[in-house]
């Protein structure tokens, strides 16, 4: 009592005020000489009864609460079942040693965070639940994307087979080829717009992933022109001139094809001719143009381009989406690039992107 | 001689139409409908070249490169993937793990002809 005295005496008022439950303890027994009212109230709740807790009471469930945590754990949280209740309490406890002349106290500090835990723990289950969405997403797009292009695939193959095989037949007259052809560019079409769409939904769902590393952009051209731009039906090629010394970059080689891919399949698509694609090895910036010398786009077209679903007004009959080049901006942009259109209706585009050298690229040259 | 070509492909209706048409083009094809079939089929038949998918059952692409290159009288024969697999790190992985080539479906004929005959002169 003159121990319990001493130590609770000058702090009696703060204690009894405070809202937070706190317990003395006083060493070696580990007797509870002091609980405030929230104390009280806190071990009424925990133990389920209808009585008042007793000071012995509330040193038996301490002593229970820190069992489980080992000596020296606090602070810490834990989960306190309630007898004859299927709930709980999360409580945090914090604790802090006292010596007072010869005499050695415990003070405990115990809060009640079973509404901030319930919150954690909603949240921690709604970021699992987002992130098993996220993969569902991610495996449904690459799913569809190969259960799309198989049918599609078996019906240019069986028009491809078609047509062989009239022409061996020597069967194959105007009819039959101007329509097999118009079969077979939809098909393309259809591929297409697939691929668009599929590359669009990961950008919006905020599903694609960025994978950057040292490229050679010179290969990854090469890569894309052999892939998508060689043994074409009207026999029109790419040209490509390289200036300066090569060099690499540091983006996403997926993306960048895609870039390029389209920049070029723009080219071919919009013009009569050869496009060009100029690759220029600067000091700081390697400068991609892709040129061509087709339609053009009219000026008052010019500033929506890189918009979703926008297309030139003068692109009646020719195919798109207008998903395309808003996919190459993002693309350009996710890794740090710039493009940049100038046009004329009737004589030309070109498309510019710069991409500076990784820093590290800079230092060696 | 008709050099011979063995085709790898999951789906009947594509494998059915692709060995057609190689065939119209003079070509022996031998089939098989996924990547275990595939390395039997070619320890039995010597193929000069190989068309592949990479998606398929019991052995996908990627793991039946790797056994092609782990038996000598397979390692050479030459292996085009057919892919309607369009990220470039997963064409580079087939690259890596031997393929001499490959085409993305859907494709036009001409274009995977024209990759047939540069692997077999």
């Amino acid at each position: 009592m003159k121990a319990q005295q001493s130590i609770i005496m000058p702090y009696e008022l703060v204690l009894t005020s405070l809202p937070l439950p706190v317990i003395v303890l006083l060493h070696p027994q580990m007797d509870v000489i002091y609980a405030n009212k929230p104390a009280h109230v806190l071990f009424k709740q925990l133990t389920n009864t209808k009585r008042e807790v007793l000071l012995s009471d509330i040193k038996i469930i301490l002593h229970d609460i820190c069992k489980a945590k080992g000596e020296g754990a606090a602070p810490f949280e834990t989960r306190q079942p309630i007898p004859g209740k299927k709930s709980h309490l999360w409580l945090e406890v914090t604790t802090q040693t006292v010596m007072q002349g010869s005499n050695q106290y415990s003070i405990y500090i115990i809060t009640d965070i079973s509404a901030r835990k319930t919150k954690e723990l909603s949240m921690i289950q709604s970021l699992e639940k987002e992130k098993s969405l996220h993969e569902m997403k991610s495996h449904f797009i690459s799913m569809a994307s190969h259960e799309f292009k198989t049918p599609l695939t078996a019906i240019s193959s069986t028009i491809d087979l078609l047509e062989t095989k009239l022409q061996m037949d020597n069967l194959l007259d105007q009819f039959y080829q101007h329509n097999i052809s118009k079969i077979s560019a939809e098909i393309f079409k259809l591929n297409t717009m697939l691929d668009e769409i599929l590359t669009l939904s990961t950008i919006v769902s905020n599903n694609i992933e960025i994978k950057k590393q040292l490229i050679d952009v010179e290969q990854v051209i090469a890569d894309v022109k052999y892939q998508y731009f060689s043994e074409r039906k009207d026999d029109r090629v790419l040209n490509v001139q390289v200036t300066g010394t090569r060099r690499k970059i540091y983006a996403d080689k997926n993306q960048l094809s895609k870039i390029f891919t389209n920049l070029v399949g723009n080219a071919f698509k919009y013009s009569g001719d050869n496009p060009m694609l100029k690759l220029q090895y600067q000091q700081h910036q390697v400068v991609i143009k892709v040129i061509d010398q087709g339609i053009g786009i009219p000026a008052h077209d010019v500033p929506y381009l890189f918009n979703s679903f926008y297309r030139g007004s003068n692109v009646d009959g020719i195919e798109g989406t207008g998903l395309g080049l808003s996919i190459v901006k993002d693309f350009v942009e996710r890794n740090n690039g710039t493009i940049l259109v100038e046009s004329e209706e009737n004589k030309g585009t070109i498309f510019t992107i710069v991409f500076k050298y990784a820093p590290e690229i800079t230092a060696q040259a | 001689m008709n050099r011979t070509i063995l085709l790898i492909e999951d789906k009947p209706t594509l494998l059915d139409t692709l060995k057609s048409l190689l065939e119209l083009y003079q070509y022996t094809v031998i089939v098989a409908a996924n990547g275990a079939e595939g390395v039997q089929q070619a320890r039995l038949n010597r193929p000069d070249l190989v068309i592949s998918d990479i998606y398929m059952p019991v052995l996908n692409g990627y793991d039946m490169l790797e056994q092609f290159k782990q038996d000598v009288a397979l390692r050479n024969i030459p292996v085009i993937m057919l892919t309607a697999k369009t990220q470039i790190e997963e064409i580079d992985m087939a690259m890596q793990k031997g393929a001499v080539g490959y085409v993305t479906k859907p494709f036009v004929f001409k274009n995977l002809h024209a990759v047939i005959k540069k692997f077999l002169q």
